[in-house]
């Protein structure tokens, strides 16, 4: 940009050079965690800002802007024009416009309305501008050859508040009430705080706090709601672990009796009474242990059952966005894997803890009985057995993160291939898809070899020092029973030997809890993000009317799936109860999403989307969808029968009514045809039936549900012209009396609808009726025109062929 | 229709704008406000250059722009560099995880950020076992342009989640 353009419209109030800039703007932006919705009066009259202003930056406002003027909303912005991290700041006025940058000439640049004819948001790669257009325009694109100035940059971070920013610019600009403009700027940053600046879930209210983020124990307390239903067998199960815990400490002293008393006594009564004890404990011990096992096994699968159902049950209801950043195979893993190592954690908390715990207090009061001195040598390595594992603990934490990584990485490439094996073979590709997986299992073998080193040399050294320690015993222990064998005697040492190895598998026990407690952690921080992941909302559950008239309208939409192109810009739709709406445009246009936001797949979209003059979001989301038929192009059908497949999402159907769905569907006759009809048991996703057999199937599904909006979206793009006619039929008899939004390539398709909406680049540029865009000639007269000539030349050649 | 690839010296380029270039062929034509973009942002800087006119449509493309003359060469850069902001990590100052969000706190070319990641998967991609791409909540982008070039501190706290 030229100076000359920075510096033009900067006349009006300046801030003297030299004079210190934004306040804070080399700060790192990690201490910039105040963020929250600001309305701290400016002057006396409300000001709106996404950051709370510092006294410096207060200070520039109060200097520059006039006191004849009312600063309406503030931006906090992160980038220099010379895309350098700094502060920025975009003041909007009754007035004016101003831009404050410390890169500026004069540090602050200002616009009159008057001057600027258009002000957008020019979206680059990672990071955007706001852009004042000059020179008046006429059309719908702007010319870039025309006068334009980018004002401020910016990140993605504040992109959809500057969106709000420009639209008031422009309208003010334009003429437009300021109040009723105010109040669309106010909405984008009510819903810019609508989420946690921290963890990004989107909050009860504006500004509410986060329940995320409040408390650090809920962990802790989220895993231990899943223990709580089986307290009781756990409880009884710690009893039992009692009993078999006393029971282990008792062969070491009968081996001090049969050696000191018993073998060198001669004494055979004695030998049977002591084996028959060892007998009984041992059946104590294991019998008992074996009830214990079986009850644990059982409710430990339970916990892990109910874990799972929650984190499926919760998968369900995440939303699309959580879907288009999540690989599947790592949503399975936590499923699967993730609650495994959960479940195997918690039963050692709740039980082996307690057990091992009690097991080591008493073998320590029996050595301490026997001879104090040789417990304390014993003990010696239990200091270098403790730090060992706190360095362990540490050094292994990493290695099981990148281990699930990887392993997540292996399981996304499965569950992209395997179903797609159809098309792996048809391109040959077998070679290359293996090759693919080698290097991704590979990673995994790196990473888990890696690891693997430190989890076995650490038990090792760990075994080591333990056995070195029972040298030691063995040492002064034997130098006692040869000194003074009466006090002393060969049995206590032998007895002091077991207890010694005993005492060591709860110092060890301990001391690998933490490799297990991270690993569990690991999987618990996993599993939580989604069972705390925020779920499609609903903030208004229950509430809804008994039916749906099917009056859409959508006012002022934009939409992005990122934030670095909008997808939807300024969509304005009104659709009475009972229409039949075309919507035709090119690949990519955003037919399909205008689709997806009256599903409510995406919330987040700025504007509002009306059916029945309620907000779409304001009304109960179970009950919303119930009233929608939705018909896709690639109709999802489930490893099931035919029967299930129409009944699909339909409570108990009578027999009849899915006969008679299958019939509007035209989907009957070639149902009856198949060996076991309505039985017929479908492949995965449906194979076994043609792509036209399957669209009928999922229009059976529409008519059974009798919705009160219907979409459909490209339905016959892929069959061929005789199942498209019969497609059609059905399609024609569904949709009378009710509200229907056909996406179609082929405009044959859209003979019914009386409205046409035709969208290009995310925007709605022509609608009407089919002969007033006609007869306007423009985008969809020429793709009549196109289809046509398309047409004629098929039919030429398919006669030419015929002849 | 045939594309049109420029190679070496067959085209001039003249900058309109932040982003946008006027180019005059060797045979005479001229194309302006054309916006230069990267066919591969991520995976050839200097390579494969679209230079698209007002309407989005292509109108040529840039082989590798290492074999235009050097001001021209200059041109297209400095446009690209105005578009692509992707800013160099030179040194990881923290790097945590909470609640499955990665907050990476970094010292870059650009200054000093916050990087806050919910999907590290999607987030953080290592290419050629050096390179690392990191995309932020908001699809703000960074990158480590060789990762054993980090000092060993920013290594160990990046390494984890690599």
């Amino acid at each position: 940009m030229t100076k000359e353009k920075q510096t033009k419209h900067t006349d009006i109030h300046r801030i003297d050079p030299g004079k210190k800039g934004l306040g804070n703007s080399e700060v790192p932006r990690s201490q910039e965690k105040d963020d929250s919705l600001v309305n701290e009066p400016f002057r006396g009259e409300k000001l709106l800002a996404n950051k709370r202003l510092e006294a410096s930056d207060r200070e520039i406002l109060e200097k520059t802007i006039p006191s004849d003027e009312i600063l309406k909303f503030v931006i906090v912005g992160d980038l220099s024009l010379g895309s350098k991290y700094a502060k920025s700041i975009l003041a909007v006025t009754d007035k004016h416009i101003y831009g404050f940058d410390d890169s500026f000439e004069d540090k602050v640049k200002v616009y009159g309305y008057d001057s600027i004819k258009r002000a957008y948001v020019k979206r680059y790669y990672g990071n955007a501008m706001l852009v004042f257009f000059e020179d008046d325009f006429e059309g719908d694109k702007i010319d870039l050859s025309k006068k334009h100035v980018g004002f401020i940059r910016f990140s993605y971070k504040v992109a959809s508040l500057y969106d709000a920013a420009a639209h008031f610019i422009e309208s003010i600009a334009a003429g437009k009430d300021m109040d009723e403009e105010m109040a669309v700027v106010e909405a984008s940053f009510e819903k810019q705080f609508r989420v946690c600046p921290r963890c990004g879930r989107n909050l009860i209210r504006p500004g509410a706090p986060c329940m995320n983020c409040q408390s650090k124990k809920k962990v802790i307390s989220k895993i231990a709601s899943y223990v709580m239903p089986y307290k009781f067998i756990l409880l009884f199960c710690l009893v039992l672990s009692g009993i078999t815990t006393a029971a282990s400490l008792v062969p070491p002293y009968m081996t001090k009796t049969l050696v000191d008393e018993v073998l060198p006594n001669g004494r055979s009564d004695m030998l049977i009474v002591c084996v028959g004890v060892l007998l009984a404990t041992y059946l104590v011990q294991y019998g008992i242990g074996a009830i214990r096992s079986y009850m644990l096994k059982v409710s430990g699968d339970s916990i892990v059952a109910d874990l799972r159902n929650d984190v499926y049950e919760k998968a369900q209801h995440l939303p699309m966005r959580f879907y288009d950043r999540t690989s599947t195979g790592s949503v399975i893993n936590r499923i699967s894997g993730d609650t495994n190592t959960i479940q195997s954690f918690m039963l050692r908390i709740t039980q082996e803890v307690v057990v091992q715990f009690f097991l080591l207090i008493g073998i320590i009061i029996i050595m301490f009985a026997m001879n104090w001195k040789l417990t304390l040598l014993s003990l010696i390595p239990v200091p270098f057995v403790v730090v060992g594992s706190r360095i362990f603990g540490k050094k292994i934490a990493p290695f099981y993160r990148r281990i699930w990584r990887r392993w997540s990485a292996v399981s996304s490439i499965l569950t992209d291939t395997i179903p797609g094996i159809r098309v792996i073979k048809a391109f040959t590709n077998e070679k290359s898809s293996v090759e693919n997986f080698r290097s991704y299992n590979g990673e995994w073998l790196r990473t888990d070899v890696k690891a693997s080193r430190i989890t076995t040399l650490f038990p090792n050294i760990v075994n080591l020092v333990i056995t070195c320690g029972s040298l030691l015993i063995w040492g002064v222990g034997g130098k006692l029973v040869i000194g003074n064998p009466t006090e002393f005697s060969p049995g206590l040492l032998m007895s002091f030997i077991s207890y010694t190895s005993m005492f060591y598998g709860p110092v060890n026990f301990f001391a690998n809890l933490n490799d297990s407690y991270q690993q569990a952690l690991n999987a618990v921080e996993r599993v939580m993000d989604i069972i705390d992941a925020e779920p499609e909302s609903n903030f208004a559950a229950g509430k809804h009317p008994d039916r749906l008239k099917g009056k859409i309208e959508f006012r002022n939409v934009n939409f992005s799936f990122d934030r670095s192109k909008k997808t939807l810009s300024n969509i304005n739709i009104t659709i009475e109860p009972g229409d039949i709406v075309g919507i035709v445009g090119t690949t990519g246009a955003g037919k399909s999403t205008l689709i997806h936001l009256l599903m409510r797949y995406y919330d987040s979209y700025d504007g509002q989307i009306l059916v029945d003059g309620i907000d779409i979001r304001d009304m109960d989301l179970q009950f919303y969808r119930s009233e929608i038929g939705y018909v896709q192009q690639e109709p999802m059908m489930f490893h099931d029968s035919i029967y299930n497949n129409i009944a699909y999402g339909c409570d108990n159907p009578h027999v009849e009514e899915i006969i008679h769905a299958a019939e509007v569907a035209n989907a009957h006759e070639f149902i009856a045809r198949l060996p076991d009809a309505y039985d017929t048991v479908l492949g995965e996703r449906g194979t076994g039936l043609s792509g036209g057999e399957r669209q009928r199937l999922s229009i059976a599904r529409a008519v059974l549900k009798n919705p009160s909006i219907l979409f459909f979206d490209e339905a016959t793009a892929s069959v061929d012209s005789e199942t498209e006619s019969l497609i059609q039929d059905a399609i024609e008899r569904l949709i009378r009396g009710r509200t229907t939004l056909m996406i179609a390539h082929r405009l044959s398709t859209l003979r019914k609808a009386n409205k046409i909406i035709v969208v290009d680049n995310g925007e709605i540029i022509e609608m009407g009726s089919p002969e007033e865009l006609m007869a306007k000639k423009g985008k969809y007269y020429k793709l009549i025109q196109i289809q046509t000539m398309a047409d004629q030349i098929q039919k030429t050649k398919e006669e030419e062929r015929f002849e | 229709m045939s594309r049109l690839y420029i190679d070496n010296d067959m085209a001039r380029f003249t900058r309109k704008d932040i982003t946008l270039v006027d180019m005059q062929l060797y045979d005479g034509r001229i194309f302006t406000d054309l916006e230069p973009r990267r066919l591969f942002p991520l995976t050839g800087l200097q390579k494969y250059i679209t230079l698209l006119d007002s309407e989005g449509v292509e109108k040529a493309i840039i082989r590798n722009l290492a074999t235009l003359p050097d001001k021209d060469r200059k041109i297209i850069e400095d446009c690209l560099e105005e578009y692509y902001l992707i800013p160099k990590i030179t040194k990881i100052i923290d790097c945590r995880e909470k609640f499955g969000l990665l907050t990476i706190e970094v010292e870059t070319d650009k200054g000093n950020a916050s990087i806050e990641i919910r999907n590290i998967i999607h987030g953080i991609k290592l290419m050629y076992r050096t390179r690392v791409l990191f995309r932020d909540n908001n699809d703000n982008r960074y990158e480590i342009p060789d990762i054993n070039r980090l000092d060993k501190k920013s290594r160990a706290k990046i390494d984890t989640f690599l």
